[in-house]
């Protein structure tokens, strides 16, 4: 989730955390989301010309942490382009929209990435797409005024474009950014936020983000959408997993030293019970995998050896122990989805 | 007291000196190291330990497990910095000890020992935090280049086949020790389980009971062992059978950071290398500190980078052609410490717990005993914690030279004495 920490240094002696310091807590993850993707730039991992934009120079992070960031970023980009791609067969559906709801979305940079390639006039597969961001007012305002302020990504956004800078609202008509608490959506009492369409095809991404709920405001969040989007469904999910071995133990620790917990990892702690959450959410089909596998599975072999030659890796073991405690859980329902199913996964289908 | 002395003395306390110490230090070191071989004799007993990344505390704690210098014999197979805060007081420790104690203390060079590894993963910048200037990184990087390539453990004992001197003691948080032996009818290994009745132990220890624990350890081999299914093969997961070792008389151990190379096929051949320089990207040098044992025939190319990946045959074959029983590395995280491979003629030992304040694992360090001569024995086994690899899961002792692992956790945070900053791990969120 996004960032910008609230208020005055907090005691460290401080028995307790308030609501509103927990909300920080979380939104400073997303402080680290930007720097890791912003290193794994600078070190040729991945290609993003937004990334520098939205957090400060930093110092590099370990070759680990930048072949994690880029593992997660290309495979849920893969399930993305793959969404986005599934073949339209008639000229109605090639006229028809898409739409992506990116929760916690932060300072994520993916819809201006994913703008050239599909919504510019010469794209080279022009998709009617439109991008919806939610996340904390705080955030908002702040990814809203870094948009402002550079032409880059302000010429992204198409059509009219209508903002506001005292909530971060922006809306227009391929991007709406939402300043929405999450914990607020409550199924079959909130009605859709603006410029969602109930019946287009949508792809929910929650990249680290439901996982900082408790798991019934998780749950809540997830019913509210299946419950008013009527159309193909699909979703991502990338969240820590495996708290409970030696490793696990130290990270929840560790992460707790920082006032964050993980409060669902122990409902949804495998693979296993990640896949049956997407299922008992009302969709067909699920795919999962860790991020060790993804990187041994999903990527071609001219691509790993570019990857691996890229730092030296002298951290194998620990590579492989961090990555198989983060999983990309994607599951589909509705119409399409052809190319998610012949992609191949760790375990589900 | 000498300016050696009080080096020591501040370092133990996680304190850096100042930088023309570290000069004066390093100079000292060079000269030492300069005299040493590629391939270093070392008489057992020792003990034998794995990387350290800086983990100062849990270096100490080490110490305490294992015994404190002089009073025994260490062997660092390298990887003293980087990744942990503290590479800087952990290495100019070890070294300032060398540098006092030449005979008791052995270091060896890991792949972290390089100009170009340190400024990745943190020694470089540790040093410019910590002295505003490259030099102190520049004057052990110089010491760096003389450290030996290897190290050769002979005179260990008791027959390399031995009766019952394999053993795993595992320290617990209570102060108490937990032991596995393999039978003393040579003919089973024996494996405990804490929760069993027929759990092996030493006497339980008082937690207070800091560090002059020497007098009771003594008592430690008259502890009676219960062997379990002694003569009975087959039977429950708790026992399995061992194969005679092929080479009954040799004892000679080969110590070194990573492995074998292809373009190796000697001890000798190590002996040969021009190794005052820089870790070369790729040839013999490069190879003994990268190369990782797998399950795999021949040789195969390392997911490092650098190095290469080399099976059983090629241990086996190299160990005969040696008259080594054992080849002793480093350089891979274990969760459980340390892990045997290849019908124990190989195994990696890792001594720094919790790496990186993030893995959650337990490190181990290889005690040797000299030949005719029990274990060595440590001074002050104060615990370290709760162990992760071994309780309930059985554990298997093979053959080997009497050896013993020592298995510890990380040092109790309040016993680091944290600075304001906390040491944090990074994890995507």
């Amino acid at each position: 989730m996004a960032s910008l920490s609230l208020g005055a240094p907090r005691s460290r002696a401080r028995p307790r955390h308030s609501p509103q310091d927990c909300d920080a807590t979380v939104q400073s993850t997303d402080n680290d989301a930007a720097s890791s993707r912003l290193s794994a730039v600078r070190a040729q991992y991945l290609e993003d010309p937004f990334a520098s934009l939205f957090s400060p120079p930093a110092p590099l992070k370990l070759p680990i942490i930048n072949r994690g960031t880029y593992v997660r970023t290309t495979a849920i980009d893969r399930l993305v382009h793959a969404f986005l791609c599934d073949s339209p067969r008639t000229p109605a559906e090639q006229q028809s929209r898409k739409q992506i709801i990116s929760l916690g979305a932060g300072t994520d940079t993916r819809f201006f990435r994913l703008y050239p390639t599909y919504s510019t006039p010469n794209a080279l597969f022009p998709i009617d797409l439109v991008y919806h961001e939610l996340d904390f007012p705080t955030l908002a305002r702040k990814k809203l005024s870094t948009i402002l302020s550079h032409p880059k990504l302000r010429s992204c956004l198409s059509g009219d474009v209508e903002l506001n800078n005292d909530t971060g609202r922006i809306h227009s008509d391929n991007y709406y950014l939402h300043p929405v608490d999450l914990r607020t959506l409550i199924p079959g009492t909130t009605p859709p936020l603006p410029g969602i369409n109930p019946t287009i095809p949508t792809l929910i991404i929650s990249e680290c983000c439901l996982i900082y709920l408790s798991p019934e405001e998780a749950e809540n969040v997830v019913n509210y959408f299946t419950s008013i989007l009527t159309g193909s469904l699909g979703m991502i999910i990338y969240e820590p997993i495996n708290g409970s071995d030696a490793f696990g133990k130290v990270m929840v620790a560790n992460l707790a030293t920082r006032g964050i917990v993980l409060k669902t990892l122990e409902k949804y702690e495998t693979l296993e019970k990640q896949q049956q959450r997407l299922k008992s959410a009302g969709f067909e089909g699920v795919g999962t995998a860790d991020v060790d596998w993804l990187f041994e599975n999903w990527s071609v072999d001219v691509e790993k050896e570019r990857v691996a030659k890229l730092e030296f890796l002298d951290e194998v073991e620990e590579w492989r122990l961090l990555a198989q405690h983060y999983a990309v859980v994607w599951g589909w329902k509705g119409e399409g989805w052809i190319r998610w199913k012949s992609l191949k996964s760790q375990a589900g289908g | 007291m000498s300016d050696l002395d009080r080096y020591i003395q501040l370092l133990r306390s996680c304190k850096p000196i100042p930088e023309a110490s570290v000069r004066e230090l390093c100079y000292k070191a060079r000269e030492l190291l300069i005299e040493e071989s590629n391939v270093q004799l070392v008489d057992a007993p020792v003990t034998i330990c794995g990387d350290i990344h800086g983990q100062f505390h849990d270096l100490m704690e080490l110490f305490k497990v294992g015994g404190d210098v002089p009073d025994t014999n260490y062997l660092f197979m390298g990887d003293f910095v980087d990744r942990g805060f503290y590479s800087l007081e952990s290495f100019l420790l070890l070294l300032s000890l060398k540098v006092r104690y030449p005979d008791r203390i052995t270091l060896i060079r890991g792949n972290h020992e390089s100009r170009q590894i340190t400024t990745v993963y943190g020694f470089y910048d540790e040093c410019m935090r910590k002295y505003g200037s490259a030099n102190v990184w520049r004057y052990c990087c110089e010491v760096f280049d003389y450290l030996a390539l290897g190290a050769l453990v002979i005179g260990a004992g008791p027959s390399i086949g031995g009766d019952d001197h394999a053993e795993l003691e595992v320290i617990q948080t209570t102060g108490e020790a937990m032991r596995y032996r393999r039978a003393e009818n040579g003919g089973f290994v024996t494996v405990t389980d804490r929760s069993s009745n027929n759990t092996i132990t030493s006497k339980p220890r008082n937690p207070d009971d800091n560090d002059d624990g020497d007098d009771d350890e003594d008592t430690d081999d008259t502890t009676p062992l219960r062997v379990l299914n002694s003569g009975h093969p087959t039977g429950t997961s708790a026992a399995s059978t061992f194969s005679p070792p092929s080479h009954p008389q040799s004892s000679a151990i080969l110590c070194v950071h990573g492995g074998l190379s292809p373009v190796i096929g000697s001890v000798d051949a190590i002996r040969l290398l021009d190794r005052k320089q820089e870790v070369p990207h790729e040839g013999a040098m490069c190879d003994l500190l990268w190369s990782d044992p797998d399950e795999i025939d021949g040789w195969g190319l390392s997911p490092r980078g650098a190095g290469f990946l080399f099976g059983a045959d090629i241990v086996k074959t190299f160990n005969h052609a040696n008259n080594l029983s054992l080849i002793a590395r480093a350089h891979q995280l274990v969760m459980e410490g340390f892990k045997e491979m290849f019908d124990s003629s190989i195994v990696t030992v890792w001594s720094a717990p919790n790496y990186c304040y993030r893995c959650g694992n337990v490190a181990a360090i290889l005690e040797v005993s000299e030949e005719g001569g029990g274990v060595v024995r440590s001074s002050g086994e104060r615990g370290g914690g709760v162990v992760g690899g071994v309780g309930g899961g059985g554990w298997e002792v093979k053959m080997g030279p009497g050896r013993r692992y020592r298995v510890f956790e990380a040092a109790p945070q309040d016993s680091r004495g944290m600075p304001a900053k906390k040491p944090q791990a990074d994890y995507f969120l």
